[in-house]
């Protein structure tokens, strides 16, 4: 829980830090029109951003998913990619929408209804620098953009650092086993995880480029992992559901992070967010990787 | 109530009075929704919400007609009363066509893939259950299980194959519903165009339908080309239902309930019935999209339009089940 707290409390800090030179930011956007902006974040990271941004106050809507910061959950939901309500959209009057998608019809769409928007892509760390730029430009606050990727890029050398010259083990960061199939998505090369695995001095066991591919549990054993990080959000943190991956993973035998106990089951969200805490999670998973002081291994 | 007999005037009379409960329940549709645009003090914004809603009842209209002619086709024809585009299969087979064709050659090729697989499928189930130059009920219906369930299994082999982004989208759309979200109004005109035309067509052929109920020995005495009529009528059915599926997914138990709901009320005569059915098919599917929008108002969320149609329509076979198929099949 403290954590959560530790990190709204950063956010909380940049988006002041930001405010203060909001006025200077704004004449920097050249919309041509003097009406105040009105956003509509479709995606959770996003939101975070923006509010790290200290744009959060122009939020006008939010998707069904972003509900952190606190302030955010306040805002209306419209729905997500999938199933949109267009009429409160429209109700809402939002002059920019900011979308991670890779979908052309929800471009299509948010323009049709004249509002102005930006399809972004957070798969990897240079996608989320640029998607800062992007939304510092759109949102004329080049500033706290540029503050909020020099504070990430600090945070991430700062974990660099402090695993320098350590062993590098082989880590699996993989979700919960599905219920029955005992398959379960896990970082691929080039996701951002991997990026931060790597800051936080691993190597990700996964050895191949993909997204977040599923794999099978034999596949896991193949692997060798030495250590295997369990990321169980949402429904899957529940005390029960904890319990069985602890143990489904107990059962595999043959990887070596089972026998050496470093199984570590984690819980939490803010891990495969891409957005303002991902240098808090490459601390944490150097933290639990490494064992370093702070954090306890599990 | 004693049935007056069909004249010319009375004909139109009832086409105009059906189409006119099909236009207010539309205008009530594009008037009511999810947010209460006439309380907004900007009008701009009013017309582009207007415009989603003329967009979704027009959707609906033509999807709701199109199975609901389907259902009545595919009725008549294969005389059974439950009969249905979504029971028999069809539009599992048009799903299938649609889902392929949307992941890996175009949008635009899906009504085309929608009718392939459609009219595909009418072949098999027609093949399956015949015998002797006649339809069993019963085998129809199982024959429509059968073929239900390898379609439903051929396409979650497709959702397990392709990327994970996409599997939620196929799955939503595999739910059925009328989306305002990336409009393609030239797929609505296409889908609406084929009712019409279909509408027309089985206007015409409506006495064929009549004495193909009584028998396809008698309708052929009679000189019903009985093989030509079926060829045409599903052919026909099979094009509007594919189109329909490209346009809203597999939306059930509209063609089912419509004529039903019909028969009822109007009788067994075809001539009668045509019309009714396009105009009631398309009203219903529109109050039901129109349920979908009101609750998206209340609650944030609402379930897709295939889903409220499915949870209405199954209760309702029950009751057919129980009812009018015995007495159907004692007289057999």
């Amino acid at each position: 829980m403290n954590r959560a707290t530790r990190y709204l409390g950063l956010v909380l800090a940049l988006a002041m830090a930001a405010g203060g030179c909001d006025e200077s930011a704004s004449p920097e956007r050249d919309v041509g029109e003097d009406e105040p902006l009105r956003i509509l974040s479709l995606a959770p990271n996003v939101t975070e951003i923006l509010f790290a941004m200290g744009q959060g106050k122009r939020m006008v809507g939010r998707s069904t998913y972003c509900k952190f910061p606190p302030q955010a959950a306040r805002l209306p939901a419209v729905g997500d990619t999938i199933n949109m309500n267009l009429e409160k959209i429209v109700a809402l009057k939002p002059n920019l929408a900011l979308v991670v998608t890779k979908r052309d019809d929800v471009v299509r769409t948010l323009e049709g209804l004249g509002v102005h928007t930006v399809a972004l892509e957070c798969d990897t760390m240079a996608e989320l620098y640029q998607t800062i730029d992007t939304i510092g430009r759109e949102t004329g606050a080049m500033g706290p953009a540029m503050n909020l990727r020099d504070m990430i890029r600090d945070g991430l050398s700062a974990v660099r650092r402090r695993v320098a010259g350590r062993p590098r083990p082989k880590v699996l960061f993989a979700f919960p086993m599905t219920v029955g199939s005992a398959k379960m998505m896990v970082a691929g090369r080039g996701t951002f995880v991997d990026e931060l695995l790597d800051v936080a001095g691993a190597e990700n066991a996964y050895p191949e480029a993909g997204d977040w591919p599923t794999i099978t549990p034999q596949q896991a054993v193949a692997m060798a992992p030495e250590i295997v990080i369990v990321n169980a959000v949402g429904d899957q943190a529940a005390p029960d559901r904890i319990e069985a991956i602890r143990r489904a993973w107990a059962d595999l035998k043959g990887v070596p992070a089972v026998v050496k106990g470093r199984v570590i089951v984690l819980q939490d969200a803010y891990l495969t967010i891409p957005g303002p805490g991902v240098g808090l999670a490459a601390e944490r998973l150097a933290n639990v990787i490494h064992g370093l002081p702070g954090e306890p291994g599990r | 109530m004693p049935i007056r007999p069909l004249t010319f005037r009375r004909y139109l009379l009832a086409i105009t009075g059906w189409a006119a409960v099909w236009l207010v329940v539309s205008a009530a549709a594009v008037v009511l929704g999810a947010e209460n645009i006439w309380a907004w003090p900007s009008w701009e914004s009013a017309r582009t919400v207007l415009g989603l809603r003329l967009y979704a009842v027009l959707t609906a209209s033509a999807v709701g007609a199109a199975l609901a002619l389907a259902g009545l086709a595919f009725q008549a024809l294969l005389r059974n009363p439950l009969a249905d585009p979504f029971i028999l299969g069809v539009s599992g087979g048009a799903s299938l066509g649609v889902v392929l064709s949307s992941l890996f050659l175009s949008v635009l090729a899906a009504p085309l893939f929608g009718f392939v697989g459609a009219l595909l499928t009418v072949g098999v189930v027609y093949a399956v259950a015949q015998r002797r130059g006649r339809l069993e009920p019963y085998t129809l219906l199982l024959s429509g299980v059968i073929i239900n369930a390898f379609y439903g299994a051929a396409i979650m082999l497709v959702t397990a194959l392709i990327d994970p982004e996409s599997r939620g989208d196929v799955a939503y759309w595999m739910m059925g519903c009328i989306s305002t979200f990336g409009a393609r109004w030239w797929l609505v005109g296409v889908v609406g165009g084929l009712v019409v035309a279909a509408a027309v067509l089985f206007a015409f052929l409506a006495k064929g339908f009549n004495l193909v109920a009584v028998g396809e020995d008698t309708a052929g005495a009679l000189g019903v080309p009985v093989d030509r009529l079926r060829l045409v009528t599903f052919v026909a059915a099979s094009l509007v239902t594919g189109a329909s599926v490209a346009l809203a997914g597999p939306i059930g138990f509209v063609g089912l309930i419509c004529p039903h709901l019909l028969r009822m009320v109007l009788g067994p005569d075809h001539r009668r019935l045509v019309p009714a059915t396009v105009f009631l098919g398309a009203s219903l599917l529109v109050v039901a999209d129109l349920a979908t929008r009101l609750l998206m108002g209340l609650g944030g969320q609402a379930p897709p339009v295939g889903v409220l149609t499915a949870m209405a329509g199954g209760p309702f076979f029950i009751y057919l089940l129980r009812t009018r198929w015995r007495r159907k099949t004692e007289i057999r």
